[in-house]
C-alpha cells in the first residue's frame, strides 16, 4: 500500500500493518526496504537508507501469518542510543506573563520502526530516521552532573495535523507560569519514554507535556510532566525496553 | 562397624588433646566452609548480582566467600579445642614481627581496602594513570592488586599501594567528553569563513558532536606560517572513537573543499640589490 506524496510527486507508504506474503516493499523518504521470500520459512529483509547505509537480514519465521508494521517511534536510536531524555530547543522563545497559561503545538522530531508481527507479538526488526541531520545530541547542565539528550531545534505547529510526515510528529505544550512574574522558555528537556506516538495514515502525534513554572524553596524551577492524549489514531508499539521515568525538573534563566 | 572405627581414631592421640578424629571432624567443617562458600558465591552471581551495579556485587561476593571461610575456620578451631585468647596474645606480638616482615603485602590489602571503601574508579571504568603510563578499562579491585585492561588488549596487574597513590584520571564518571584539535589556515585567508566551513562539516559528517555545549573555536596563535585555530567540540563519553581520532580529518576535509590553504612551514628571504 503506497500513497502520493503532496510535495514531491514521489510514492511514500504510509504508517500501518502490511501483510508479509513473498515480496513487500516499503518506500520512505531516502529509504527503501524490501522484504523478500527465500524460503517457506524465511524472508529476506533490506534496507537502504538516507546515508547510503545498508542493512540485510536473514527473518526465520514459524507461522505463516506474519504482518509488518510500520510506525513512527522516539527519536533515540539514531546515530546511536545513548538517552533517554529530549532536548527542543523552540525557535522562537514563549513569553509568559505572571499567573498565566498558554498551550502550543511543535514538531518534534521522530524516527521510523518497523516491527514484524507474528501471533500478536510485535518483534522490533528495524528503525530509519528520515531526517539524520536534525538527529543530534546536546547537553542540558554541566559536562559532569548534565543530562545527555536527544538535541533538535523546533518550530511551531498549527494543530494535530501539521507534522511533517515521517520527519516528525506534533506534540502539546501546555505552559503555566504560577510565579508573580514574566518568564520566558526557550527550551524544554524531558524523558521522551513517557510519551506515547500515534499514527494515521503518514501523520504522528504523540501525547503532550506540561511545563508549571513554580518556586520550590526560593529557586524559580519549570516542573515537566507527561500529559496522555485521547485520540482514535493508531497507537505506535513500543521500540525500546520502556523504563519507569520521573518528571523532569528544569531551572529557569 | 563404623563406631568402632571412629571409636578408634577417636584413641589415636597425635599431640595433646588432639586426635586424628577431632581432626577428620575439622578436616571435614573446613571442606564443608569451602564448599559452601564457594556455592553461596555461585548463587550470589547467578541471582543478586546482575541487578547490582558490577563493583558492589563484587565486593559482596567477596565479603560472603571470605565471610562463611572464616566461620568455616573458627569452626574447625572450636573443633579442635583450640583456645584462640591465647593466638590473638602471641599473634599481637607476632603480627609485629610479621607486619615488618610484610609491609609491603600489608600495605597493598590495606589499599585495596580503601580503594573498594573510596572507590575512586569502578569495575568497568576507563582510567587513565598518569604516573604510570597506564590507561585502560579497570577490571578488577582484587585483595592486593587492581587489574586494568589496556586499549592493545593486555592486561596490567598494579599493586593495590601504587594504585591508591596514583593520581587516577577517570575517562567515565562524566556525561560527555571534549576532544580537540589545532589546524593552521594561511594568512591570506578569511578567518570567519574558515571556521563557519569548518563548523558546517562537523555538523554534517560527525553526528556524535553534541550541539549543546556548541563547537568552539579559539585563535590559539599567530604562528610563523599560519594562524593556528584550536577547535574544542564535545561528545557523549563512550563515543571518543567517533570524535578524537576522526576530528583533524574533517577540518583538513572542510578546509580542501573551500579551497582554504593550510600552509607548510616556510620562510621568505630578501637578499639586498647590489
Amino acid at each position: 500500500m503506497k500513497i502520493m506524496s503532496n510535495a514531491s510527486e514521489i510514492v511514500f507508504s504510509n504508517y500501518g500493518m502490511y501483510d508479509l506474503e513473498d515480496e513487500l516493499e516499503l518506500i520512505l523518504p531516502n529509504t527503501s526496504i524490501k522484504f523478500h521470500r527465500i524460503s517457506d520459512n524465511a524472508f529476506s529483509y533490506f534496507r537502504k537508507n538516507s546515508e547510503g547505509k545498508i542493512i540485510e537480514k536473514i527473518i526465520p519465521v514459524k507461522s505463516n501469518d506474519l504482518k509488518i508494521e510500520l510506525a513512527p517511534i522516539r527519536p533515540l536510536n539514531h546515530p546511536a542510543r545513548r538517552t533517554t531524555h529530549m532536548f527542543l530547543k523552540f525557535d522562537k522563545s514563549i513569553h509568559l506573563s505572571e499567573n498565566s497559561a498558554a498551550s502550543i503545538f511543535i514538531h518534534c522530531p521522530i524516527e521510523v520502526g518497523i516491527f514484524l508481527i507474528h501471533d500478536s507479538i510485535h518483534d522490533s526488526l528495524d528503525w530509519i530516521t528520515c531526517d539524520p541531520l536534525n538527529s543530534r545530541f546536546g547537553l542540558y547542565g554541566s559536562p559532569d552532573t548534565g543530562t545527555l539528550c536527544k538535541y533538535a531545534k523546533v518550530s511551531s505547529a498549527t494543530d494535530y495535523n501539521d507534522s511533517n510526515s515521517y520527519l516528525d510528529g506534533v506534540l502539546q505544550i501546555i505552559l503555566e507560569n504560577t510565579l508573580s512574574s514574566s518568564q520566558s522558555i526557550s527550551k524544554v528537556v524531558f524523558p521522551i519514554t513517557d510519551n506515547a506516538l500515534y499514527y494515521q495514515n503518514s501523520k504522528t502525534i504523540l501525547d503532550g507535556i506540561k511545563i508549571t513554572l513554580k518556586k520550590r524553596a526560593a529557586v524559580n524551577i519549570a516542573d515537566v510532566t507527561t500529559t496522555s492524549l485521547e485520540t482514535d489514531w493508531s497507537k505506535s508499539p513500543t521500540w525500546e525496553d520502556k523504563t519507569a521515568n520521573t518528571h523532569m525538573e528544569m531551572g529557569l534563566e | 562397624m563404623v563406631l568402632e572405627f571412629l571409636q578408634s581414631l577417636s584413641e589415636m592421640q597425635i599431640v595433646g588433646e588432639l586426635t586424628v578424629l577431632s581432626l577428620l571432624i575439622g578436616g571435614i567443617i573446613m571442606i564443608g566452609g569451602v564448599i559452601i562458600a564457594k556455592i553461596a558465591k555461585l548463587l550470589f552471581h547467578k541471582y543478586y548480582a546482575p541487578s547490582l551495579p558490577k563493583d558492589t556485587a563484587q565486593n559482596i561476593s567477596k565479603l560472603i566467600y571470605f565471610g562463611i571461610l572464616i566461620i568455616s575456620f573458627l569452626g574447625f578451631t572450636s573443633s579442635q579445642g583450640i583456645d584462640l585468647s591465647g593466638i590473638m596474645v602471641a599473634g599481637g606480638i607476632f603480627a609485629v614481627v610479621i607486619g615488618f616482615a610484610t609491609q609491603s603485602v600489608v600495605s597493598n590489602l590495606i589499599s585495596g581496602l580503601f580503594l573498594i571503601v573510596e572507590k575512586p574508579a569502578k569495575h568497568g571504568d576507563t582510567i587513565e594513570l598518569p604516573d604510570m603510563g597506564i590507561s585502560g578499562t579497570l577490571l578488577d579491585i582484587g585483595t592486593f592488586s587492581s587489574k586494568v585492561r589496556r586499549f592493545d588488549g593486555t592486561v596490567t596487574r598494579i599493586p593495590n599501594e601504587k594504585f591508591f597513590t596514583s593520581n587516577i584520571r577517570s575517562l567515565t564518571l562524566s556525561t560527555v567528553r571534549r576532544a580537540d584539535a589545532t589546524v593552521g589556515i594561511s594568512y591570506g585567508s578569511d578567518i570567519d569563513n574558515a571556521i563557519l566551513v569548518m563548523k558546517n562539516e562537523i555538523f554534517h559528517t560527525m553526528p556524535f558532536i553534541l550541539q549543546i555545549p556548541e563547537p568552539e573555536f579559539r585563535i590559539d596563535e599567530l604562528g610563523d606560517s599560519s594562524v593556528n585555530i584550536h577547535v574544542f567540540v564535545w561528545h557523549p563519553r563512550d563515543d571518543w572513537s567517533q570524535a578524537q581520532p576522526i576530528l583533524l580529518n574533517t577540518l583538513k576535509r572542510a578546509l580542501d573543499k573551500s579551497g582554504i590553504e593550510i600552509p607548510f612551514p616556510q620562510r621568505v628571504i630578501w637578499s639586498e640589490k647590489d
